[in-house]
């Protein structure tokens, strides 16, 4: 329990730093979302018309009011306004969240289906080509850029094959192909990992013993060695989850999606500091509460871990 | 195990299929009703396809073209821009007055005219409209329309005429009526701030057009459906009543090969902006192109003079003499895009040829150069007491193919000696630098717009001013183009803007910027509004 309420204080820690250093970063870049917005030529308004709206805006106040300003929104969970696109922040993540939620969890379900296929093939196919074949792909796979993979899947199995519709789609068919652009880059270093850690598991002495007490191959890699190959495994899948979050807005923008990835996009290019802000503790929390279920699952995996879990808190 | 997702994959495919089949079976009956004789077809759906999204529906902010495409198709306006004569014409405006010195307009409206709230459009809500147009509502950070100037206030006359004053001659006012940015909305609508104008609130924005807004899903598509009852185009139109298409799906697709692949492959109907470098291989697979013409300020180079290094007109001259324009248009751009021949497009209104003092003479540069003391230095850049003849542009985003064009004009330049860097910035940095003469000395831009007073917009000091002037002269010129009540003395007044801006070789003007669109060909009936934005209220499907 104590280890519970030390992880959740360093999680508050952490979003707390990162809203500070987000706001930081995004005070000190030149120019502002104002500027970018009303000072387009497209709206032609004189310098006195900008002057008011940067008042109406509040985008003059010093920086340190606007912190207070905003910390106390955030806390009382208003996010305050897009600059960009005039909608509120709340409203555009509310609208962006599930469908970037939908794309990242199928992904992750896809990116290790495939992981496990290449960890299982290279170890357990019976041709030795097709075992070093197979222990090739992930490097090729995290090689791949996400942006060309989008635009190469979309070219062969929309534009020419016509088996997904990229416009008009419905939502399933919607989901096919981003969520294999996606699946693939994160599945490459997952599948490194783990047959690395089937490789040094499977020379572990335990593994002898099972398998001198009769245990088929498959009973050995599936119960025995796999089992132990997830710890390293699944701390990896955390780290993932940045890869997911910078794929998603190449994804989301490649295949026109809402999402948060693209709202992310539009918000960089507009330098929208609000929206930027809200993302930036969105993110934040997701991996803060990620790495602290991570670490929850480990003693689950690894009963050896919990012990020494008791020992250093 | 590995075959299940591919069985699905086919189920998927196989589904399509069936549908694409009945769909097609569908049109395949409403095309032997009605095209074989070439008459438009009521019904049909159109997939549209965008470049970026859509930002706010307040009619003042329809020059982006996202905003004006929405805007054009669910407004109407009091009076129509012909878009081939660019001739004022009635729309929700039978007949108009206007006094002598242009202070002074009388618009009588149609009395039969509702918005899709129901609700009528009337002498009191056109009223509303333009108070808040011409006067903007700073408490609902709503601002002030471009295209309106020296605007006094309204007076509804009686439940069918309205007037409007003016504190000083607004001769451009009639054509300032006709085009999005007076586009007429409902009263509770012009009660909305206008953040509440922006993406997400676009089905409750009601106006009068041929089509409403029904769905939205921020930043990636937008349902508009045809008015039944639509029974007030613009009078001058043959087609009357409804619109021909039912339902119009646009669906934003920024990524431009996602775009150009979606429409060859047959997914989309019609899709606006084809890069210049896709235009053959659009029309290979047999899209047509439309490229309307923007009609306002080319696209060119301001030069800041007051810039210590262009200060000089030589040096400016030798700039313009510098930069091959032909070449530029050649290698980067197509046909749809011609080489400009003075700082407004020959297809805008008040234009006048220039191209005698636009002519690319290397020659020329280089002997002007020598004569304004900028010597030749051993790396080949003239430089004058020490300083180097190094001038900074940074690529404009909203410009096509800007940073390919500034990079030949670089090379082109390093012919005569003279140093352009191309710089690319983000967003903030170049809203901010653009200001600076001293930073910028070379600004890349446009403006599309059907109006005499579009030079005032974009080279006055209290205006866009590009050239961050300090030439009172030339305010006084632009202002004499914008405040001349005679229609006639106003072309004048501009030619005149044209040849000082020439002479003074304030501007490097490049090409005559499109917009370009590609649509398949059983999209029948394509027009746009007179700065190229498009009209679906034509639109049929021949299929």
């Amino acid at each position: 329990m104590r280890f519970v309420l030390s992880r959740v204080g360093q999680a508050a820690l952490v979003l707390a730093a990162a809203f500070t250093v987000a706001f930081i970063l995004l005070q000190s870049l030149p120019g502002d979302a104002i500027l970018i917005k009303f000072e387009s030529p497209e709206l032609g308004l004189s310098p006195q018309q900008i002057a008011d709206i940067r008042q109406s805006y509040g985008a003059d106040v010093p920086p340190l009011q606007q912190f207070v300003h905003t910390v106390l929104g955030f806390l009382g969970g208003d996010f305050g306004y897009s600059v960009q696109k005039g909608a509120p922040v709340l409203q555009l993540l509310a609208e962006a969240l599930p469908e970037t939620a939908k794309l990242a969890f199928s992904s992750i379900v896809l990116a290790v289906v495939l992981a496990v296929t290449i960890a299982f093939l290279s170890t357990r196919a019976h041709f030795a080509w097709l075992r070093a074949f197979v222990r090739a792909l992930p490097s090729v796979f995290v090689s791949v850029p996400v942006f060309w993979l989008g635009i190469v899947l979309i070219q062969v199995f929309s534009f020419q094959l016509n088996l997904v519709p990229v416009i008009g789609a419905s939502p399933l068919q919607s989901l096919i192909l981003p969520v294999i652009t996606l699946a693939v880059p994160i599945s490459a270093p997952l599948a490194q990992i783990l047959v690395r850690s089937i490789d040094e598991v499977s020379l572990q002495p335990f593994v002898a013993v099972t398998r001198s007490k009769g245990a088929s191959e498959n009973w050995i890699l599936v119960r025995t060695i796999t089992r132990n190959a997830l710890v390293p495994t699944l701390t990896i899948a955390g780290v993932l989850l940045g890869e997911l979050i910078g794929g998603a807005v190449v994804t989301e923008t490649v295949f026109g999606r809402a999402g948060i990835g693209r709202l992310t996009e539009q918000a960089v290019s507009a330098q929208d500091t609000p929206v930027l802000q809200a993302v930036v503790v969105l993110s934040a929390l997701t991996f803060v509460v990620v790495s602290l279920a991570v670490d929850l699952l480990y003693p689950v995996l690894d009963p050896r871990l919990t012990k020494r879990a008791g020992v250093t808190v | 195990m590995t075959r299940s997702p591919f069985a699905r994959v086919t189920a998927v495919s196989a589904a399509t299929l069936t549908l694409a089949l009945v769909v097609s079976g569908c049109a395949a009956e409403t095309e032997s009703s009605g095209s074989a004789n070439g008459e438009p077809v009521v019904g049909g759906d159109l997939t549209y396809l965008e470049y970026q999204p859509h930002t706010s529906l307040y009619p003042p902010a329809g020059g982006f073209y996202p905003n004006g495409a929405l805007v054009n198709n669910v407004t109407d306006r009091l009076t129509y821009q012909n878009p081939e004569t660019l001739e004022i014409e009635p729309w929700i405006a039978t007949e108009w007055e206007v006094n002598a010195d242009a202070t002074q307009y009388t618009f009588e409206l149609r009395d039969d005219v509702t918005f899709s709230d129901g609700t009528p459009l009337d002498a009191e809500v056109v009223a509303k409209n333009f108070d808040t147009y011409g006067l903007g509502n700073t408490e609902l950070a709503l601002t002030v329309s471009e295209a309106i100037n020296n605007y006094d206030h309204s007076e509804v006359v009686d439940a069918d005429t309205v007037a409007f004053y003016f504190s000083a001659p607004a001769p451009g006012f009639l054509q300032a009526t006709s085009t999005i940015n007076s586009g007429l909305v409902s009263a509770d609508t012009l009660d909305r701030s206008f953040e509440d104008f922006g993406a997400g609130n676009s089905t409750e924005i009601i106006g009068s057009g041929p089509f409403v807004i029904t769905a939205e899903t921020i930043g990636t598509d937008i349902t508009l459906e045809a008015r039944d009852d639509y029974d007030w185009a613009p009078a001058s139109l043959e087609h009357q009543g409804r619109a021909y298409l039912d339902t119009i799906n646009l669906v934003v697709t920024p990524e431009d090969s996602v775009r150009i692949g979606a429409l060859t492959s047959g997914q989309a109907d019609y899709a606006r902006y084809v890069q210049a470098f896709d235009e053959e291989q659009v029309e290979s697979s047999g899209i047509t192109l439309y490229a309307p013409q923007t009609r306002g300020v080319n696209n060119s180079l301001s030069i800041r003079f007051t810039n210590p290094l262009v200060s000089d007109v030589r040096v400016r001259q030798a700039l313009v003499a510098g930069i091959n324009r032909e070449e530029i248009v050649e290698t980067i751009f197509t046909d749809n895009y011609p080489v400009a021949t003075s700082s407004l497009s020959s297809s805008a209104l008040g234009y006048k040829d220039e191209s005698a003092l636009l002519t690319f003479d290397p020659e020329k540069a280089r002997d002007l150069l020598d004569e304004a003391g900028w010597v030749e230095g051993s790396d080949g850049i003239r430089e004058k007491d020490g300083v180097a003849l190094s001038l900074d542009v940074y690529v404009a985003a909203p410009q096509p193919l800007s940073q390919q064009t500034l990079e030949l004009a670089s090379q082109q330049l390093a012919d005569i000696g003279v140093q352009l860097n191309v710089k690319a910035a983000d967003s903030g940095s170049y809203a901010a630098d653009i200001k600076d003469p001293l930073k910028t000395p070379l600004y890349h831009s446009m403006v599309g717009r059907a109006d005499l007073d579009v030079i005032k917009s974009q080279y006055h000091t209290k205006n866009r001013n590009t050239l961050l002037s300090d030439d009172a002269h030339l305010d006084e010129l632009l202002e004499l183009v914008a405040g001349e009540a005679d229609p006639d003395t106003r072309l004048e007044r501009s030619a005149d803007v044209q040849d000082y801006l020439a002479e003074q070789a304030y501007v490097i003007p490049l090409f005559e910027e499109p917009q370009v669109y590609g649509a398949a060909p059983y999209v029948k009936g394509i027009e746009f509004e007179s700065v190229g934005r498009p009209s679906f209220y034509d639109v049929w499907l021949d299929r």
